[in-house]
């Protein structure tokens, strides 16, 4: 449970990173004129569409680690156990990459940065926009589904801890964990408006940072460490978060 | 946008519209589409979103894909054995949510694919589409029986997820091709183009066929000018590769001469139209390009006949896998491995191969002035293997140009000045040279008075020593001007090789003899070389005297010359070529040489560049840009493998995966990822043709040096010329 706790604390610190990005189609979803009810129910469509596609992810992740590294019968458990090779591999792979994402939150690697905003960006980008003036109801539900796959480190780092995790169960989890995760501040934006000051926007990127940090260096002390479970395990627990 | 283009090229992506043309109204405007793909992309593009239509379609993307991630993540969760145990008694239940998210879902994401089919099928015809129909009914009839009979497995994930994968797919197809419409949608859109007129200090903004002669017209930089004209007001630069070839940009300032379809770059004009908007150089180009585009290649007509005959023979082969395989496994099973098969075999990137490749080397070549008749002619100019070039006007200026002075003794500047003075009243091409030449020395030409033209002679005048005389020896003799051995044997010896002469004479005596000749345009033996370098074989084919043709030929270092021959020679002498050669290539100016280019596989001409709808030849480029050629033969060679890479990867890959399918190997929702990813490689390599380097006329080998050379052997310089001329001929005379 610590472990989705920390994957959710990682996507609620975030999500303020989100706002720069996403939580301009927050905004522009804006309120509904027939009301608050509607207005919710607007931005909770725009979020379920987000969160399916951040769910759908997860268990694509986890059923694709799943493939890379069968193990009939074993049963996930984050930060214990004894892993193999391929495994091994995948927990290195993920882990490096996470590390990667969080030094890019730190402004400490630019590569990521050209990665994600050069792909498909534009041409989801006029597909997103034409979406934001329908007035349909179920606009805001596709909004969502099509935000969810916009290029994005956060969703990145997540999907390969999700790879990770070898099972489509425990992928989804830490997708939906994630995903749960940027609703309050995603919703605050729909709701409150933009009223966060850019000094509490970078402090949840630090911290969101911190977050992916911690667990990188946790996925890859899976990979790297022979008792790596029991080491992360301590050093988890003994996390503030 | 005008009816033809409205009935043959798509709207999106401006390629050609197979015979599976879609029809939709969007922002009012009727527009047609090659594939659905299209359709979505061009409403997301250009679709006012207020519009219920170009919303819902990306409403029905999103839905759909929302409800299909649901479908899959429950999906991969069964396979990943979560409900597994004491958790299977859950299944039914998710079963029955499964069948209640894929109805919708079918509904939402299948319903244009079936409407494409009934409406193919209507028609009498099968559509690819009917693959997907078919194998996604399948899966999707079979599992709702399983849920209602609670059987063990149900395919929603498969059914939903092929109609997602393929949507997606045709979208992001469409949005490649748009990409590469980028390129052409300037020269497709020139009569749909409007320009900011300027009456009476307002600014009205009207479609180009209503500007006529003397409209005062408003150009902001970065826009393209869209009437030839007159610069006013403003200063900028212009690049003009569309209508030279060139891509330098040219100075501009009051007064400049604009050309349509060159780009204003930084300035903002005023400029006064000569003509009408749609007797431009720039729109002829348009008008051909898009007739270009709507001719079917060749190559383009076997992928439609593939693509037929692929349909009904996918889906008997897809019967006999069930059939097959139902023998031996249990049924579901048997009908996932026909809908793998289906799905994999939508010949999609076969019908891709051809036309976005040959689109954009048509549109590229288009820009830089070069006009091509249709894809099929970029496809023979691919495999082209002998060049034959008319001499005059092609390999040679066409202009005289002074190539030597033998005189009596007298200074060469003093014949200049003498015979300029003179000529300098006549509109005769070679008097006209000699003016030019003392031009170019700085010679003060020595006045002529009382000047007359003897017609088939020469001209006759007074200066302050008598009489002077230019013109040829029948002249000398009616003046009764005495011709000295020597000079009258120099001016043999030069008429013989094929020059031009001018016999100089004054005070009863001709005193000098000017030798003109046609030369070869600077960039001649370069372009030649570089033809070379490509494997290709020259040759000329002159009308001229043998001599002057010879002589060209050696100084591009072309051995096979034939010279003196009449239109009728060359026609033959093309078809010997072609007998041991295969694919010939004409050269000519288009004007004297028509029906040498309509008889050569690919008909070239240079210069005349008029409306190539009434030419003869099928490549034409534009005046003086006989340097292009090379560039133009590496476009062809570029699109033409590149449509070959295509057409082989499309049915190797097609191939291949409906083997794996048939024997069971692949799974369907891998099999449609592999489909799409398979179009999107087609279309990925088509743009590769994008990044084909421009091809600027200072990137020629040698092209500096070879002018040098050029000019010593046959075109003195002048400036460098003199000193040399003086000491050789000078001494051979005296």
């Amino acid at each position: 449970m610590t472990y989705y706790f920390v994957v959710f604390a990682a996507g609620f610190a975030g999500s303020f990173h989100c706002i720069g990005m996403c939580g301009g189609f927050a905004c522009a979803l804006g309120h509904d004129q027939r009301g608050t009810s509607a207005t919710v129910l607007r931005h909770l469509l725009y979020n379920s569409g987000r969160l399916t596609t951040y769910c759908f992810l997860g268990v694509l992740a986890g059923a694709l680690g799943q493939a890379i590294c069968t193990r009939e019968g074993a049963t996930f458990t984050p930060l214990n156990g004894s892993l193999d090779a391929a495994e091994r591999f995948l927990a290195i792979v993920a882990g490096l990459l996470m590390i990667g994402m969080a030094l890019q939150f730190f402004g400490l690697l630019r590569t990521f940065q050209r990665l994600t905003v050069g792909f498909g960006s534009s041409t989801f980008a006029v597909a997103l926009r034409s979406l934001l003036t329908t007035g349909h109801p179920a606009a805001p539900l596709a909004l969502g589904v099509f935000n969810g796959f916009l290029p994005c480190p956060l969703v990145y780092a997540f999907a390969a801890e999700a790879a990770s995790t070898f099972q489509a169960l425990p992928g989804l989890l830490t997708m939906a964990s994630f995903g749960l995760g940027t609703f309050p501040a995603m919703l605050m934006m729909g709701g409150v408006g933009r009223a966060l000051a850019p000094v509490w926007r970078q402090r949840g990127v630090w911290l969101a940072g911190s977050c992916i940090l911690v667990l990188g260096i946790v996925t890859l002390g899976r990979g790297l460490l022979p008792l790596g479970a029991h080491v992360s395990h301590g050093l988890l627990a003994g996390y503030p978060a | 946008m005008t009816a033809a283009s409205g009935e043959s090229l798509c709207s999106h992506c401006l390629l050609p519209i197979g015979r599976r043309a879609l029809e939709q109204t969007v922002n009012g405007e009727r527009c047609t589409f090659c594939c659905y793909g299209c359709s979505i992309a061009f409403q997301v593009r250009h679709g006012k979103t207020e519009e219920w239509e170009a919303a819902w379609l990306l409403i029905r993307l999103g839905v759909g894909g929302f409800l299909s991630m649901n479908i899959m993540l429950f999906s991969l969760l069964i396979y990943g054995g979560v409900f597994t145990g004491a958790d299977a008694r859950l299944l039914p239940y998710i079963d029955i949510l499964l069948l209640a998210l894929a109805t919708p879902a079918v509904v939402v994401l299948g319903g244009p694919f079936l409407r494409e089919t009934l409406a193919e099928g209507a028609n009498g015809r099968l559509a690819p589409s009917a693959l997907i129909v078919l194998g996604v009914g399948a899966a999707y009839a079979y599992s709702t029986i399983a849920v209602i009979e609670k059987d063990a497995q149900v395919y929603f994930d498969t059914a939903t997820m092929v109609l997602m994968l393929f949507t997606v797919g045709r979208y992001l197809e469409a949005a490649g091709r748009a990409r590469a419409a980028r390129d052409l949608e300037p020269l497709l859109a020139a009569d749909r183009e409007h320009v900011v007129v300027v009456e009476d200090g307002f600014e009205t903004s009207r479609p180009m066929r209503e500007i006529e002669a003397g409209m005062t017209v408003r150009v902001r930089p970065g826009e393209r000018i869209a009437v030839d004209g007159v610069i006013i007001e403003g200063v900028s630069h212009a690049d003009e590769a569309v209508i030279t070839g060139e891509s330098q940009p040219v100075e501009k300032g009051p007064g400049s001469a604009v050309i349509a379809g060159s780009i204003n770059l930084e300035g903002l004009l005023l400029i006064r139209s000569s003509g009408s908007g749609t007797d431009t150089r720039w729109a002829q180009i348009c008008r051909s390009v898009r007739e270009a585009l709507m001719h079917r290649s060749p190559i383009l007509r076997l992928a439609d006949r593939a693509v037929a005959a692929a349909v009904p023979g996918v889906s008997i082969l897809a019967a006999l896998t069930v059939a097959y395989w139902a023998q031996w496994l249990p049924l579901d099973r048997a009908m996932l491995m026909g809908v793998a098969v289906l799905v994999v075999a939508c010949p999609c990137a076969v019908g891709l191969a051809a036309p976005l490749a040959t689109s954009l080397g048509i549109g590229r070549l288009a820009r830089h002035g070069c006009l091509v008749r249709d894809a099929g002619t970029l496809e023979e100019l691919a495999r082209v293997r002998l060049l034959a070039f008319d001499k005059t006007g092609t390999l040679t200026l066409g202009k005289a140009r002074i190539v030597a002075i033998e005189s009596d003794g007298i200074a060469t500047t003093e014949v200049l000045a003498i015979a300029a003075g003179l000529e300098r009243h006549s509109e005769h091409g070679l008097g006209r040279a000699v003016v030019r030449a003392a031009a170019d020395l700085g010679i003060e030409t020595i006045a002529a008075r009382e000047v007359r033209v003897v017609p088939g002679r020469g001209i006759v005048g007074q200066f302050d020593r008598g009489l002077v005389a230019a013109g040829n020896v029948a002249l000398m003799r009616d003046l009764s001007f005495e011709v000295a051995p020597a000079l009258a044997e120099c001016g043999h010896r030069a008429g013989a090789i094929g020059y031009s002469v001018i016999y100089v004479g004054w005070t009863g005596q001709a005193r000098a003899v000017i030798s003109l000749d046609d030369v070869p345009i600077p960039e001649a033996r370069a372009t030649i070389e570089s033809l070379r370098a490509r494997g290709l074989r020259m040759a000329v084919l002159s009308g001229d005297l043998g001599p002057a043709a010879q002589r060209v030929g050696a100084a591009l270092r072309i051995d096979d010359v034939r010279a003196g021959l009449t239109p009728e020679d060359k026609r033959a002498a093309l078809e010997r070529h072609r007998r041991s050669r295969d694919v010939v290539a004409m050269v000519g100016d288009g004007l004297n040489d028509g029906p040498v280019l309509a008889e050569a596989d690919v008909g070239i001409a240079v210069g005349t560049a008029t409306d190539l709808a009434r030419e003869t030849a099928s490549v034409v480029l534009p005046v003086g840009g006989l340097w292009l050629l090379p560039w133009i033969i590496d476009v062809a060679r570029a699109v033409h493998s590149t449509v070959r890479t295509n057409l082989l990867w499309a049915f190797g890959y097609n191939l291949v995966a409906l083997t794996l399918a048939a024997l069971g190997m692949l799974q369907p929702i891998i099999a449609a990822a592999v489909m799409a990813g398979s179009s999107i490689l087609v279309i990925l390599n088509s743009l590769r043709l994008e990044r084909l380097p421009d091809f600027v006329a200072s990137q020629l080998p040698e092209r500096s040096l070879e002018t040098e050379t050029a000019r010593s052997t046959l075109a003195p310089d002048p400036k460098e010329w003199v000193p040399d001329f003086q000491k050789d001929h000078a001494q051979t005379i005296s």
